[in-house]
């Protein structure tokens, strides 16, 4: 009994205390909430110019060119691996920056961008049609239809989706470390090789990530029962 | 008011209207009827342009609106639409959906707006839903704002596309009451209908469409009287 609990300190002294370790991990947390957040801000905004212009060129028959260009970014990277689209952005793309932050940041916004732009997509087309025919039948233009009408309507629809891509988005930044990045499972990782023990170090960068991705749900939760309450009226 | 010449409308390869011409004048209520899938509702879009015509020409006070360089929204301005599932705007309240236009495309102010919208509340019997988001609203209620949100942008013309089919039957005659007021207060008006006792009370003209043509055309009791066109005999015997 005392011998695990002289386990048990040693191992909390060594992966925390020793050489101020909690630190490491602080700085990982916040390099991957900086990453995941940056990123979906991003991606929110490619994303929805994207998906705005898909739906008016398929409306309109407009914006064929920029249309086609939309959809090869879409091809291009959901069709390829994150990690990848990340190795090229840090040594080709950006060879000449050396901020893996950055990059990583907008590496995973642009890959992002590209799953947004299909949740938003969607989410406008879940909108009856009817809608945009009443407000263009008024001689209200595409774009004011789309802004005062169709998203508003829209946006239920897309807020949910857009919290589970957070999510994904949050976990799948444990691959920034390949660009040098120290972000929270960099920090494990780190302190796993420091320690010589794998098991405090991992276990506990799984349990942040999960703490984080059980507090996101929360607050998703509360969301979606607000916009449902303001549906019925 | 509206001249409509040799107009042709495909989906795809399937053509859907096959040449219509007709001359809609000012003050003329003329009704559309004929059988599901003949082409009533791609006609009346077609005036408005919700769908682009594929040929043919159709004229509105004068101007080309089939013509590329003719601004849409400006003609749909001029031209009130009504739909047979109401289309009112469900993130928007009763007052909002009809101020919304006027007030943004600068028709009026928004507090002559809102007077106007109120005003017209009143005409149909609703002043106290103006607060009221649509999924509070009945569907002859609906369709009866609906009908307001197209008068308040002080159109040339109305079109109804079957404005009742989509009702309770208890509904229909709150809502063709109020059609029929438009009527009488002198609006052209074009209305695809099912309602063959409406339109013989109601339309100046009757005009019969099928395949895609128009068959037949004439005053009420001509058409339903003394139909000529076998199609017509036949889709009356069905339909009255
Ligand atoms: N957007 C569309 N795409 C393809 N086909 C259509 C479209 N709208 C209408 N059609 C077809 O055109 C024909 C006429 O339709 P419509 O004008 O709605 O008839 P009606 O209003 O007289 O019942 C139908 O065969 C219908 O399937
Ligand atoms: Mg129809």
């Amino acid at each position: 009994m005392t011998a695990a609990l002289e386990w048990l300190a040693r191992q909390f002294t060594i992966t925390f205390i020793t050489g101020n370790r909690y630190k490491l991990f602080l700085t990982g947390l916040r390099n991957t909430l900086i990453i995941a957040f940056g990123a979906v801000v991003i991606g929110t905004f490619i994303g929805a110019i994207v998906a705005m212009v898909r739906v008016h060129s398929a409306q309109s028959g407009k914006l064929k060119a920029l249309d086609k260009l939309c959809g090869a970014y879409l091809a291009v990277f959901r069709g390829t691996p994150i990690v990848v689209q990340l190795l090229i952005m840090y040594y080709i793309v950006f060879a000449f920056i050396d901020n893996g932050i950055s990059i990583a940041v907008l590496a995973f916004g642009i890959n992002s961008g590209a799953y947004v732009a299909e949740i938003v997509r969607a989410g406008i087309l879940a909108v009856d049609i009817g809608q945009t025919e009443a407000g263009r039948s008024l001689g209200l233009s595409s774009g004011r239809t789309m802004r005062l009408i169709v998203l508003p309507q829209a946006i239920k629809n897309i807020l949910p989706a857009l919290g589970n891509e957070l999510i994904a988005l949050l976990k799948d930044t444990s691959v920034a470390g390949y660009v040098t990045v120290k972000d929270l499972a960099q920090a494990g990782e780190n302190v796993r090789t420091l320690t010589a023990e794998p098991y405090f170090s991992l276990l506990f960068v799984a349990a942040v990530y999960f703490l984080l991705v059980m507090g996101i749900t929360k607050i998703l939760r509360v969301v979606e029962r607000r916009l449902a309450k303001s549906d019925r009226h | 008011m509206i001249v409509i010449e040799e107009l042709v409308k495909k989906f795809g390869g399937n053509v859907v209207l096959d040449g219509v011409s007709e001359r809609i004048r000012a003050g003329e209520k003329v009704a559309v009827i004929g059988p599901s899938g003949s082409g009533k509702s791609t006609l009346l879009r077609c005036l408005n342009l919700l769908e682009r015509p594929d040929g043919g020409r159709i004229a509105f006070e004068g101007e080309d609106i089939t013509d590329p360089k003719c601004d849409a929204d400006a003609v749909r301005r001029r031209m009130g639409m009504v739909f047979q599932h109401f289309n009112l705007f469900n993130n928007l309240t009763v007052l909002k959906n009809i101020t919304l236009a006027p007030a943004r495309l600068k028709i009026m102010a928004e507090a002559e707006a809102e007077e106007r919208a109120r005003a017209l509340l009143a005409r149909i019997g609703l002043p106290e839903k103006a607060d009221a988001y649509p999924s509070m609203l009945s569907g002859g209620q609906k369709q009866r704002v609906a009908i307001v949100r197209a008068l308040a942008m002080n159109p040339r013309v109305m079109l109804f596309d079957e404005p009742t089919s989509a009702l309770d039957p208890e509904m229909v005659g709150e809502v063709l009451d109020v059609i029929r007021e438009v009527a009488e207060a002198g609006m052209t008006m074009v209305i695809v209908t099912h309602e063959m006792g409406f339109a013989r009370e109601v339309a100046s003209r009757v005009v019969f469409i099928d395949g895609g043509k128009i068959k037949e055309t004439g005053t009420p009791p001509e058409l339903f009287d003394s139909p000529r066109d076998a199609r017509l005999r036949e889709f009356l015997s069905k339909v009255i």
